[in-house]
This record gives C-alpha cells, structure tokens and sequence, in this order.
C-alpha cells in the first residue's frame, strides 16, 4: 500500500505569515486545508511537497458572513458547514443545495470550498455554480490583496491563476436580487460528477421574460465554462423559453469541445447538457426567488 | 431530510451493545424444538469488530519485521533484460530487495492449485502490467517505497494480447509457451491441465442429447450474444500477509481464504512437509472470492527467507485489483422453445478472458459451462466454455464463481423467449423450471429446492400482477449452481472439564458469520448456552484439515462436521455415562447439557470429572466428510438464485434506479436467520454493482480504472429503500438440521433481473452489462430511429 512520504507541517498565525512560508518554500511546500486531495494526490506519489502550511491556523479564515450584499466564504470553510450555514440557506439556498450534493459525507465534513477551487479538479460541482453567480476569488500574498473571477482563476486543469506566494482567503458571492432565478443539477455515474449545469435567469418586471440570463456546464472540459451564445439564446420570453433551449443546450456544448472519455461520448454529453439545461431552468422557473 | 436528524441518540459504550435489539427475522424453532440453531443470535464478533479490538492480519507484528514493497511491471509483455538494485541496497533501512533470478534457488519458482504456472516474482518475462518484479525489504514501507524508485528494470517489449480475440488469433504470442501439470488437485477429480501450446488456459465441454435435432423440432428461437464485464471482488480489506521463515519451518499470516490451500503452494515452492508450514489466518476483512487460493503469500515467504527475518507485504486496494479480479465473459447462446412452450434446446460458447495466469479460472471454466444451463430440464444441450489466457490482470474466483457471468445472459434469453411467445417471464419460468428432486443435470443430484414454490415467493414480493407506474418495470431470473463445495471436510470440538466447548475448524470467518453459526450448531447438539462455545479456526498447525471457505460450504459441510463432532463426543461420554451409572450405554438418555439415566442425571463436566478422577480434563470429538453415503452424489446442494427488481428508468439520461429489491433465500434451514438475510441482500448488493456500474475496463495494455476513485462499488445508497427478503426453510439440505448453502445465490439473477425489468420499462433489451445510463440511453435511441425508419 502507498504511504505518505514524511512531511512536515508548518501554523502560520497570519495571512502574511503564510504567504511568507510559501514564498521561501517554493516548489517543497503547499498550503493544506482539508487536505482531500492534496494527502490523497501525495500518497499516491503525484505531488511531493516537505512542508504543508495549515491555512486552518491562521485566525479569521473559518467565517460565512454577508458584507455590502455580497456572501463572503473563509478559505478554512467545509463544505459541510456552508450547507448546513444558516446564512447561506436563507440567502443562497442554491449554493447550499450544491454543497449538499459534493462528494460524501467525509468529503464534505473536512474539504473546504476554497480548496475545492484552488486544486481545480475538472470535477467540481461548485465551481460551475459559483461561475454562474459571478463569484470572485480573494487572494492575498505579501505584496497585497487581489480579487479574480472564477474565469479568471481557472487556468485549466489543476491549474489556477495563483501565484506560488498568494493565499486565497475567500470567495465572495453577490447575493441575487428578488427577480433572480436559479438551480444547479448535477449527474454523477462514478466518484465524481459526470456533468454539473447550473443557470441563473434574472426576470423582468413582470415576470414573463428572461431579460438576463447565465448558464455554466461544468465536468465535461477542463475548467467550467459559459456560453454567450448560450446565455443570448436563453433570453427572451418564458412562452417560448422551452423552444430555444435545445439550441442553447447545442452552443453550450460547442462552447465546451466535448471529447469521448470513459465518461461518456461526446454525443451523450451533448446530450446529456440538453437534458440537464432543460431541468435547471425548469427547476430554477418553479420557485418563486432566487433560491434552488 | 434533515442530516442532523441521523445523530440518533444510541448509548455506544461497548458494554451495551450485546443488548442491541436482534428481530429475528424468521423464526421456525418454536415450530422446530430448536433452542439454539434457527435463532438470529447477534453475531459473536460483532463487538470486537466495531470497537477495533478484533485481530486482522494487517495488526500482526513480529518481533525483526521487516515490510515488503512490491516494484511491479509498467508492461503487459515484455522480456526482462536487466534488473540493477544496487542503488536501492545503498539507501538505509533497506535490508534487500528479491527479484525473480534470486528465486531460482528455491525448490520451485512457481505456484498454482489448479496448475503450478503462477511465478512468484516475474523470471524473465512479465506477462501483465501489475506483475510484481522485485520486492524491496526494508525497515519500513516508507523506506521500501522509496527504494522501489532506486530499482531500475529494462524491459525488451513483445507484442502483448489484451483481448480474447487477440489472444486467439492464429499470429498471438503465445503467453506460456509451456505445459502444466495438476497443481493441489491431482488425480483428483477436480484437476486440469494448462499452458500447452496455445493461449487456452482450459475448455469444458457439456452436452447431451442432440442440439441440432433439438433446435430442428423447436417452434420459437431466440438467440443472442452477451456480455458480463471483468470485475473486482471488492473486499474492505486488501491483502496482506507476513511471511516467518526459519531454518527447518515456515509460518505465514494471512488474509486467505484457504489456508490449507496456500499450505499446499507454500510447501511446494519451498520443498517442505505439509507439516513444516503452518498458515495462520486472524479475521478476514471479506473475501467474495477475491482470496480464494494462493496469493501474496509465496512472496512474503520467499521476502522473508531472502531477508532472514519476518516479512510483512500489505497491499492497498490499487495493488489488490491487479493481484486478481474476476473473469469476463463473452456468451455467444441461443435457446428452443417447442410447441408447448417448453425449453427443448440451448446451445452456448463461452470465452472467459482468465489473464495471464490460471488462478482458479479452469474452475470457472468448467463452473460456467454448468450453470449456464440454467434450473432448467433441456432435453438438448451443448455448451463450450473456454478460459484464455491474455497480457492481462489474472481473473479467479467472484462470489459464487461460474454463475454471475453466464446468468445474465443465460436468464435475459429466458425472457426474450417468453416475450416472443408472447407470455410472461414468471409464468414461462414456473412451467420450465425443474421440480424438486428432478434430475434436471444428467449425473447431478437431482433438485434439492422447491423452485416454483421460491419463484412464486419472489412473485409476490414484487406484486408481480401489479402493474407498474409509468417509467417502471419488474424483473426477475432464476439461477442453480452446483455447488463447487467438494465434501472434504473435518472438524474436531474439544468439551472441556468445566462442559464447555471449543470448535476447532479450518472455515476461515471473513465476515459472513461462521464463527457465529459453527458455534449455534455446536451449543445446540450439546444443549450448552452459545456463551459456552469457543471458536478457533483456521491455524493450518493446530485445526483439522477443510478443502476450503468458498462455494457456500461453511454452514453444510463444515456445520455438519462440527455437529457430527459434537455427536461423537457425546458417543464417547455416554461410553463413560455407562460406566458413572452402571447400566448398559443404550439406557442412557441425553437431555440437556448432559445425560440422565432415569432420574438420575449428570451434567458433561460430572461425567468428565468422574470419568478422569480430576477437574480440568477433556476429551476431543472429531468428523471426516468425505464423498460418501448422502454426500457421495455432487453436488452437495445446488445453491438457488431467485431474485428480482423494480426499477425506474430515466429515459432521458438512460439512468437505472431501483426502486424495489426482492430476494429469495432457498437455504434449507437457516441456522442465523438475521445472518442469511444478511448474505442475500449482500450478494444482491454485488449483484446491483455489476448490474449497473461496476466493470474494470482496459485501456490498451493498462487497466482504465483500477482504483476506488474510478471503480465505482455498490454502496448503501444504491439499494433502494424497499427491500424484501424471504427464506425458504423446507430443511430439505444434506447439512445440519436439513441447511443448504447460500450467500451467493441472490448475485447471479440480479443483472439478468435489472435488464429484464428494463425491457418491461422501456421495451429495449441490452446485452452488456453493466446497464450504465449511456449504454441504455444509446439503446433507446437505436430503438426510436428505428421507429422512425419504420414510420
Ligand atoms: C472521494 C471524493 C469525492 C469527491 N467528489 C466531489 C464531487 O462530487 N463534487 C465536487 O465538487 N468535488 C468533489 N470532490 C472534491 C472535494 O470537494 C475536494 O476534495 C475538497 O473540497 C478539497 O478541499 P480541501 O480543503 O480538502 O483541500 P486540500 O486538499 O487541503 O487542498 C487542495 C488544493 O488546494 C490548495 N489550497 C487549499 N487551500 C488554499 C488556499 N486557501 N489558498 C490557495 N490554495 C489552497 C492546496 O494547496 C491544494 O493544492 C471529491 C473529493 C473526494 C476525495
């Protein structure tokens, strides 16, 4: 059985401190949150690091608080506990939805978000949903604080837009208007999802059309992705939403360039977006606010 | 659902746990005088399980352990042109690394109960990627697993065979180009020959009457070919062994499911008495086939007699799902049906692609070629089943092994049958299937089951005449192996002084309660408490000699052993009754916990005293089974299938979820009937996973998905919240109190079940298992084109 290889861990007691340590680490050390997949990827002998630096340690990372309209999540936050926030259930019930639906029980009670996001694991059911809702990632570094969003950190597969010194510190969600609609439906065959869809529709006055809309696939390319095309097609009146919705389905599925891998064939996949686009905006149309 | 509501409140101090509610689930004893047997007693390692204080083999240490790291092939075909360990010895900690050419050594380099062609360590040429090439041994896994990385092979690459076809193909290389002889089994009638000179490992040929005659004067055909995919007998615990070798012995620690069968491939390789080797086998974290026979035991012996010191090898589940997995099988059948609407012919080819070492596939072999046939009396059959030989991870042994695989599509043509003849699957059944005591298997006991009875058990736990919401289909298939349980089997019991009681029996308990049940049955004959009972098994030096824990055997052969144990003692007691009382050994009665003469009675402990002139003293009962008298005929039960479905399908996404699962238990007598049920809806379990999502897949030379990330088993939330379990407890076995074997049976209809209720839901038929949603999604869609086609 692999084991771990022998490694030490390090209790920044700041942001600062921690970007420090990183910094003069270079490529021996890692930040350690969960530790998920980062244990699990370095006893199968993928990743090496020396040093592990404890972001659970540095005070002030563990809060789910709500400041200028905007949910701001602590990178030490499990998913288990942005489920279960009472916050986040009144405020963004879709997202608490989603992190209900990460991995299992194990999973979720020790994995963080931020994590989640920074190991930018194709498979994520939050980052789709998190792209869909304009969320920003925080990073903070020695040299200061910097915000990106969710496009802008993914850099591909397993690879974000962090530098080897920033540590992510939150990721802020603007909190959606009463006339927002939305709903995240996810597929899984295997351990991890195979297809994550999320769409956010923003209503007009009264009620009877998409004025806005913003639909992410996740799972079925390297990073989570939209569709402008997509998001033009979705928007218009409800009477007539059913309608567009296979074309939408088909620029979203261009959008993503799907492949036939183990998890499915390209023609499923396309079909299988369609399907699951179909669903959310169904789901997301019944409620009556923004929730899931 | 609210998650927090889950954190019932449950006392969980260990010392309360004994008084945990057990429902008995069926309890015929009041009907049957049983006092101790047909209960569903707690299981008796239950507590030690749950608080971690139970012994694996993973918890054994010796005193100089060192652990053993296994360098494996990244090939599937390759000469071995150089191995440098000089780095890896250079690293601290690193006692010495073993590689195939130190082997030579050895009295022999190979090993194999059916035939002898397993190397140790790859000798030359490895013939899979995951075949072990060297074993690094050092003071620490850490220290072994780094050196591994110190260890360079250089391989010359040969072309490879991953798939039957390739395997077959006029131009294959020939994986061993050598013949084997009989390995454990020779001149017994269980022993196969391999290797030659082609890559068919074995054949099995069954047949009687004439297919072709019998296809002529048949009125409906249907014929068809099937896929069962490869698949991992997932077991929570890998395997492990540690390996004592000392000048004149050798002991091993194992997570094995045989230990006399290991012995034998351990004396073998190293040239010694049966008596010097001794194998030692705590608890098992479950089996299911997985550790049946020989596996990583040769190597921590040949570690530890390399390294003059124990050696422990532990496996993660990566390595154990190249150490062994099941076989595939591609069945190519078609099935007659004549004019009164009886089954009159079935003609099958099975290609099982076995790996690239026989392991127990020639059982397998010969196994499917049987149980494809089905409960079935066809007055014409023909069958040719072939294990083959192939570049890749060596198949053996999946719970209830020979069955599974053909089941599917062997029950899935039953139905495409009926529906040509535009009749239902279960009435079509209940006129076909054979009838108790029929012999329905040329040269076979004839049926020990009531099999239309358990068919319509099944039938009503699935309200078979209701119909089905919309988007919902019922299933059911039917299975009867012949159990692979070869009666060799003894037992001794030891009453000591005090009339309490030890069991000593080579039945290795892997979870599925033989310490439990071998424990109720010898409580129950000597009408002692259960609490008085001792198991101790599986130490090949101090328990009498059992063939094996597999087939489903434990609780017939080896139950019955132990009471007829129990029975001798008590012959041998009322021999010193005779003398206590001064009468004739016939007067004397048992009654329970010892013997009265009129009213005069004397507990087991008295008659010991008496009889010794000391307390303290004991005496040893003991049984042989062999083949004789009622178990001189084979099988010696034919384990039942009788299992069915309700699922839902997803028509959009071609998602299978099951709404209902229902399982007949044909066991005889159930001794632990909680603990029957219990095997039933596990087997049934295993059987969702093969059914729906459970297959190892190829990429090439290397194994797509071997790991639990990719793999995907059954878990708890795949088994639908209703679940029916029924036992069938007519005591018509050859073991104790009338018991028969289960906890395989409910596996093998299960696939075929699920892809018949998929034909009721959505009128498409697949032909590969597992049904995964894209293989059923591309189903419906073949069908709506053409439907279009036809419009
Ligand atoms: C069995 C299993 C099933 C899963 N299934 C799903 C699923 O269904 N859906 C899904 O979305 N996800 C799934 N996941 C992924 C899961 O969500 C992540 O494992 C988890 O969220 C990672 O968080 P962590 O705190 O454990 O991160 P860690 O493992 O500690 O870290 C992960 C990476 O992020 C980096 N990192 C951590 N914190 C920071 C920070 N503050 N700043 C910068 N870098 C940081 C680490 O250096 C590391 O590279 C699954 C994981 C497992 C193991």
């Amino acid at each position: 059985m692999n084991r771990l290889p022998a490694f030490t861990i390090s209790q920044p007691q700041s942001v600062a401190e921690a970007s420090e340590m990183l910094a003069s680490l270079g490529d021996s050390g890692r930040l350690y949150a969960g530790g998920t997949e980062l244990l699990a990827t370095m006893k199968e002998g993928a990743l090496l690091y020396d040093t592990l630096v404890d972001v659970k340690t540095v005070p002030g990372l563990a809060d789910i608080r709500v400041q200028d309209g905007e949910l701001w999540i602590g990178a030490a936050v499990t998913h288990f506990s942005i489920e279960t926030s009472p916050i986040v259930r009144e405020l963004l019930p879709v997202l608490s939805y989603v992190e209900s639906r990460v991995a299992n029980t194990r999973v979720r009670a020790t994995g963080t978000l931020v994590g989640n996001l920074c190991f930018a694991e194709p498979h994520s059911d939050p980052a789709t949903m998190l792209l869909c809702l304009d969320a920003r990632v925080v990073a903070q570094s020695t040299r200061g604080e910097r915000q990106l969003t969710i496009d802008e950190f993914f850099v591909g597969a397993y690879e974000t837009a962090l530098e080897e010194d920033e540590v992510v510190t939150s990721v802020v969600v603007p909190l959606p208007p009463a006339n927002w609609r939305m709903a995240y439906k996810k597929f899984q065959i295997i351990e991890r999802p195979t297809l994550g869809l999320g769409v956010v529709l923003e209503l007009n006055d009264g009620g009877d059309s998409v004025a806005t809309a913003r639909a992410a696939v996740g799972c079925v390319s390297e990073s989570p992705l939209r569709s402008s095309a997509a998001e033009a097609q979705l928007a218009g009146p409800l009477e007539s939403l059913l309608e567009r919705l296979d074309a939408a389905g088909d620029s979203l599925a261009d959008e993503a360039d799907l492949l036939d891998d183990r998890e499915g064939s390209a023609e499923y996949k396309r079909h299988l977006i369609k399907v699951f686009l179909k669903r959310a905006v169904q789901q997301a149309l019944q409620s009556d606010g923004p929730s899931r | 659902m609210s998650r927090d509501s889950d954190d019932a409140k449950v006392d969980l101090t260990p010392q309360n746990w004994s008084d945990l509610p057990v429902e008995p689930v069926t309890d015929v004893s009041h009907e049957t005088g049983f006092q101790v047997v047909n209960k569903s007693v707690p299981r008796r390692d239950g507590v030690a399980k749950v608080t971690g204080r139970a012994l694996y083999t993973s918890d054994i240490t010796l005193p100089r352990m060192a652990h053993a790291r296994i360098v494996r092939s990244p090939v599937a075909h390759a000469r071995i042109t150089s191995i440098d360990v000089s780095a890896a010895l250079e690293r601290p900690g690193v006692y010495a690394v073993l590689t195939g050419e130190d082997l030579k050594a050895l009295p022999h380099t190979h090993y194999g109960h059916a035939v002898p062609d397993h190397a140790v360590l790859a000798i030359d040429k490895v013939i899979f990627v995951g075949e072990p090439v060297a074993a690094v041994i050092a003071a620490s896994e850490r220290i072994a697993q780094q050196a591994m990385e110190d260890v360079v092979v250089e391989y010359d690459e040969l072309d490879a065979v991953i798939t039957v076809d390739e395997a077959l193909s006029p131009e294959a290389p020939v994986i061993h180009g050598r013949a084997f002889t009989s390995g454990a089994f020779r001149g017994f009638e269980e022993e196969t020959v391999a290797g030659q000179t082609s890559n068919i490992c074995e054949e099995a040929h069954v047949g009687w009457g004439d297919v072709e005659e019998g296809f002529s004067q048949a009125t409906t055909i249907v014929e068809g070919e099937y896929y069962y995919p490869m698949a991992y007998a997932y077991a929570m615990e890998p395997y492990v062994a540690v390996g004592d070798v000392s000048d004149n012995s050798l002991t091993v620690y194992s997570s094995a499911q045989h230990p006399f069968m290991v012995r034998h491939d351990l004396a073998h390789v190293f040239g010694m008495s049966l008596g010097q080797v001794r194998v030692v086998v705590p608890y098992v974290g479950g089996g299911y086939g997985s550790k049946s026979y020989t596996k990583i035991e040769p190597l921590a012996a040949a570690c530890s007699w390399w390294a003059k010191r124990p050696v422990k090898i532990q496996l993660g589940v990566e390595e154990s799902i190249l150490t062994t997995r099941g076989d595939d099988a591609l069945v190519r059948m078609r099935t007659g049906v004549d004019s009164d609407g009886r089954i009159i012919a079935r003609e099958a080819t099975i290609y099982l692609n076995s790996g690239a070492y026989a392991e127990n596939s020639p059982l397998v072999c010969k196994k499917s070629a049987n149980r494809i046939v089905g409960p079935y009396a066809i007055p014409h059959v023909k069958v040719d089943c072939y294990s083959v030989y192939t570049n890749t991870c060596p198949a053996s042994s999946f719970r209830g092994f020979g069955a599974s695989l053909v089941t599917f599509g062997a029950e899935s043509q039953i139905d495409e049958l009926a529906e040509k003849l535009g009749e239902d699957g279960l009435s079509f059944r209940l006129r076909n299937v054979a009838d108790e005591g029929e012999r329905f298997f040329p040269k076979m006991r004839g049926l020990d089951a009531n099999l239309k009875g358990d068919l319509r058990k099944l039938a009503a736990m699935l309200e078979w005449d209701a119909e089905p919401q919309a988007g919902r289909g019922k299933g059911l298939a039917v299975s009867a192996s012949d159990a692979g349980a070869h009666p060799i089997t003894t037992a001794a019991i030891k009453l000591h002084g005090d009339g309490s009681v030890t069991v000593l029996t080579g039945s290795t308990e892997l979870g599925q309660g033989s310490h439990t049940v071998l424990a109720q049955i010898a409580a129950e004959e000597f009408g002692i408490p259960l609490e008085s009972v001792q198991v101790v098994a599986s130490d090949t030096a101090i328990v009498p000699f059992e063939r094996s824990t597999g087939a489903s055997r434990t609780t017939t052969l080896m139950g019955r052993a132990v009471q007829e144990a129990c029975q001798e003692a008590i012959a041998q007691l009322c021999e010193m009754g005779s003398e206590a009382f001064g009468v004739p050994p016939e007067e004397i009665e048992q009654e329970s916990g010892g013997l009265r003469h009129g009213d005069r009675s004397m507990a087991w402990s008295e008659l010991l005293t008496s009889f010794f002139g000391m307390p303290d003293c004991e005496i040893v009962g003991r049984a042989y089974l062999r083949r004789a008298g009622d178990l001189k005929e084979l099988p010696p039960f034919w384990e039942i299938g009788c299992a069915g479905v309700e699922i839902e399908v997803d028509e959009e996404t071609g998602r299978i979820e099951l709404t209902r699962l229902a399982a007949v238990g044909d066991v005889g007598l159930a001794i632990n009937p909680a603990m029957a049920e219990g095997q039933d809806l596990g087997a049934a379990a295993m059987g969702i996973g093969t059914g729906l999502f459970e297959e190892l897949v190829y990429d090439g030379q290397q194994l797509a998905n071997a790991n639990l990330w990719d793999y995907r088993v059954p878990r708890f939330t795949d088994i639908p919240s209703d679940v029916r379990l029924e036992l069938t407890q007519d005591q018509n076995g050859v073991g104790p109190y009338g018991a028969k074997g289960g906890g395989e049976g409910s596996l093998n209809p299960m696939s075929a079940s699920i892809a018949n209720a998929l034909y009721q839901a959505t009128g498409v038929r697949v032909h590969e298992a597992p049904l995964t949603p894209e293989r059923v999604w591309q189903a419906l869609q073949a069908k709506k084109s053409s439907q279009r086609e036809a419009e």
